[in-house]
């Protein structure tokens, strides 16, 4: 009986955190917002070489042959920097999906370069209208009437969708599927997928709630109204001391999922639905509360907060609103 | 990460699931707070002790059997769902042994801890003062020190099973000159002594679980006073540290709360409504994540670690989530909710679960005391503001 990560997976956190650190700050993230592409292959190409894009890719293909356990704290701290780079879609969704759904001719052919940090992978599932990244993608992993296809860029057109966050580059996709883009997996695998979807964006929402919290904190403790710092208010402690609650209890949950993802526990679908529908709230909550201590200064676009403000709203509803997650799990609680 | 138990571990929940599949007595226990529902609580503790369940993380030489964390959390899980009686004992097993343990001498543990395994001796906590809640450190009792003994003048309140307990782990003030949380001594109180009286307090739901006890002259041995004297603040603050234990494995109580909940939605005809589907669904999802955070809880205990703040965002946690489900289930009933199992309304739109409801509306208060006792939910946010967060201290009087 064991909740804890190991020392390595600890190492590889940190790792991710100093290399987020240095390589995508709040700068960074700025800079992309105004980027043409919004995207930098160098910092995808230097994420490939820490191992982390190759995380899940089986050993026999070039990767680590590693699982979501090892990689839900990784997620997390790509949330917490605001990371604009598909790893979500690649590493956590992409990936699996073409191990478990993938032909051996789909699957030698792209798992190699992915793990290499040579092509990047979008997903779209069937109720998402929209794919993230799709103007970068060498792949696109499409879900469409109950088929699933591995359409290479050759094959598919992409619109760009504006979205408020604008470090998220968002296109509806139009794809040339046939016989030869087909995969073996079908509707068992989407749905597999979804989890997946549910569970790694929950992470994200854990580590954005998580610098969310921080910063307010850190703002907080600083700021002096009436002759001392507005923390030491308890109308203000008790929003932070609520919301560390929600965002840590929040990380338990997608913890769970990771395991019950991993060893495909019966419990694994339920378990993802809960830490999303969790997740999202929990940084819905960070996210109210962090303006509302910031005050003025938060609401200026000069200020980084609202780089996370807006990439919470954007992912909360992502994979499966927490509405629709609570919905699939009272169906069960009644069934 | 591995939350399969060791052989051992499996070894050790399947006698526990057979024994408790054989003993536990099929028909509820009357309540606890009565005097024949007392002596059969009692009864069943010391059948728990005799066959050596009473206080299993306990050492052998005081009654126990020694049993790592995991156990402790898969007997208490074992226990919640097999729907064994309430254990009457609590507040000696979780707090005050373990303090006796902790800073009692070779002879305080001698007298006091066997005693306790074996339910002989009931304890009652006497923390809490009419003005001395929140702010513990206010208490006002004081023990006069003459020659070899203490006279004690005070009041305790809030008492829970004070009527029946046979001893009282106390604060009491020794010293009325130094700061308020250094004149403070934790004394352990004889409840037949001469001078205790003890007055029962009904609660908002009728039950006269907890009492008042007034405290005039009692003569209390200076030998009963564990750790230092004026030191008391501080064993104090270790007895509750030692709280963490005690909800090890009670999620397991609040998933069953959450099958009541729907059988209650089912009874009542409520299953379909969105709004109560999408509530009990919330609710479903809280203690789910409680017991996500309770493997971490297992976890770093098992590991040595101590409990910390960890142990507020516990609280905070499990006492807002029973609050909340409660509310749910009176919700649900609607214009219903008003009245209780006895109505016969209730009869005829329940059926046999209108037994259910009578259960649901008493827990249903109990619900709502659990955000004030052991520390309230402001309480723990200040702490867990300020010693998690690093928020700074608002100016205290």
């Amino acid at each position: 009986m064991n909740f804890d990560f190991t020392d390595e997976q600890y190492q590889l956190r940190d790792a991710a955190r100093d290399f987020f650190a240095g390589e995508c700050d709040a700068a960074h993230v700025r800079a992309m917002w105004a980027h043409e592409t919004g995207r930098s292959p160098q910092l995808w190409r230097q994420l490939a070489d820490l191992g982390f894009v190759g995380l899940t890719v089986p050993e026999q293909h070039g990767g680590l042959g590693l699982s979501e356990v090892d990689l839900v704290l990784i997620l997390e701290e790509a949330g917490r920097a605001a990371l604009p780079e598909p790893l979500l879609e690649t590493t956590a969704l992409g990936v699996p999906l073409l191990v478990e759904a993938g032909r051996p001719d789909q699957q030698a052919e792209w798992l190699p370069r992915i793990a290499a940090g040579d092509a990047i992978v979008t997903v779209q599932l069937a109720d998402a209208p929209t794919a993230v990244d799709a103007h970068i993608a060498d792949l696109l992993l499409l879900e469409r009437d109950g088929e699933l296809h591995a359409v290479p860029s050759d094959r598919f057109s992409a619109t760009a969708q504006p979205s408020l966050d604008h470090a998220r580059r968002v296109f509806t996709v139009e794809a040339e599927t046939g016989p030869d883009t087909r995969m073996a997996g079908g509707g068992e695998a989407a749905a597999r997928a979804w989890d997946r979807g549910a569970w790694g964006t929950a992470a994200l929402l854990g580590g954005i709630g998580q610098r969310l919290l921080e910063m307010s904190a850190a703002y907080v403790r600083e700021r002096e109204q009436f002759g001392r710092p507005v923390g030491s208010f308890q109308a203000v402690k008790h929003k932070l001391a609520e919301t560390l609650l929600v965002v840590e209890s929040a990380k338990a949950a997608t913890w769970y999922a990771a395991y019950a993802l991993a060893h495909d526990l019966p419990d694994r679908s339920e378990a993802a639905s809960v830490a999303k529908t969790y997740a999202a709230d929990a940084e819905h909550k960070a996210n109210y509360e962090a303006l509302q201590c910031h005050g003025g200064i938060g609401f200026t676009w000069e200020h980084d907060l609202h780089l996370w403000l807006k990439r919470g709203t954007a992912l909360g509803p992502a994979y499966g609103t927490a509405d629709a997650h609570r919905s699939t799990l009272a169906d069960r609680l009644f069934a | 990460m591995d939350l399969n138990l060791t052989d051992a571990q499996l070894a050790f929940r399947d006698e526990v699931e057979a024994w408790l599949a054989e003993h536990v007595p099929r028909e509820p226990l009357p309540p606890s707070y009565t005097e024949e529902g007392f002596a059969a609580h009692r009864a069943w503790e010391q059948q728990l002790y005799e066959a050596g369940y009473a206080a299993i993380h306990w050492p052998r030489a005081y009654g126990g059997r020694d049993a790592g964390l995991v156990d402790v959390a898969t007997f208490q899980e074992c226990y919640a769902r097999a729907g064994a009686p309430d254990r009457i004992n609590v507040l000696a097993l979780a707090l005050a042994g373990p303090t006796i343990m902790a800073y009692g001498t070779d002879e305080q543990k001698q007298r006091w801890l066997p005693r306790i395994a074996s339910c002989e001796d009931i304890w009652c906590q006497g923390f809490s003062e009419p003005d001395a809640g929140s702010d513990l450190a206010n208490v006002k009792t004081t023990a006069v020190r003459e020659g070899d003994t203490y006279s004690v003048n005070g009041q305790k309140i809030w008492t829970t099973l004070g009527r029946f307990a046979d001893w009282m782990f106390a604060l009491v003030r020794t010293d009325r000159q130094a700061p308020k949380h250094k004149g403070l001594t934790f004394l352990m109180i004889d409840m037949d002594s001469e001078g205790v009286e003890v007055r029962p307090i009904t609660q908002i739901n009728e039950d006269p679980a907890f009492a008042e006890v007034f405290l005039t002259d009692v003569r209390v041995p200076v030998g009963n006073v564990v750790g230092a004297e004026h030191d008391g603040w501080r064993v104090a603050m270790t007895t509750l540290g030692f709280e963490r234990g005690t909800g090890l494995g009670s999620h397991v109580r609040f998933s069953r709360n959450l099958q009541d909940l729907v059988a209650l939605a089912k009874a009542v005809g409520a299953e379909h409504d969105p709004r109560v589907r999408d509530a009990i669904a919330r609710c479903y999802v809280e203690t789910e994540v409680y017991r996500h955070n309770m493997y971490r809880t297992l976890t770093r205990l098992a590991g040595g670690k101590q409990a910390g703040p960890e142990a507020s965002l516990n609280k905070l946690f499990w006492s807002e989530m029973e609050a909340r489900i409660f509310e749910t289930g009176v919700q649900l009933m609607g214009p219903l909710a008003e009245l209780t199992a006895k109505a016969e309304v209730i009869a005829d739109r329940l059926g046999d679960q209108a037994e259910l409801w009578g259960r649901w509306q008493k827990h249903y208060w109990y619900a709502r005391a659990s955000t004030i006792y052991a520390g309230t939910s402001e309480i723990q946010k200040n702490i867990i503001a300020e010693r998690v967060l690093g928020l700074p201290k608002e100016p205290r009087g």
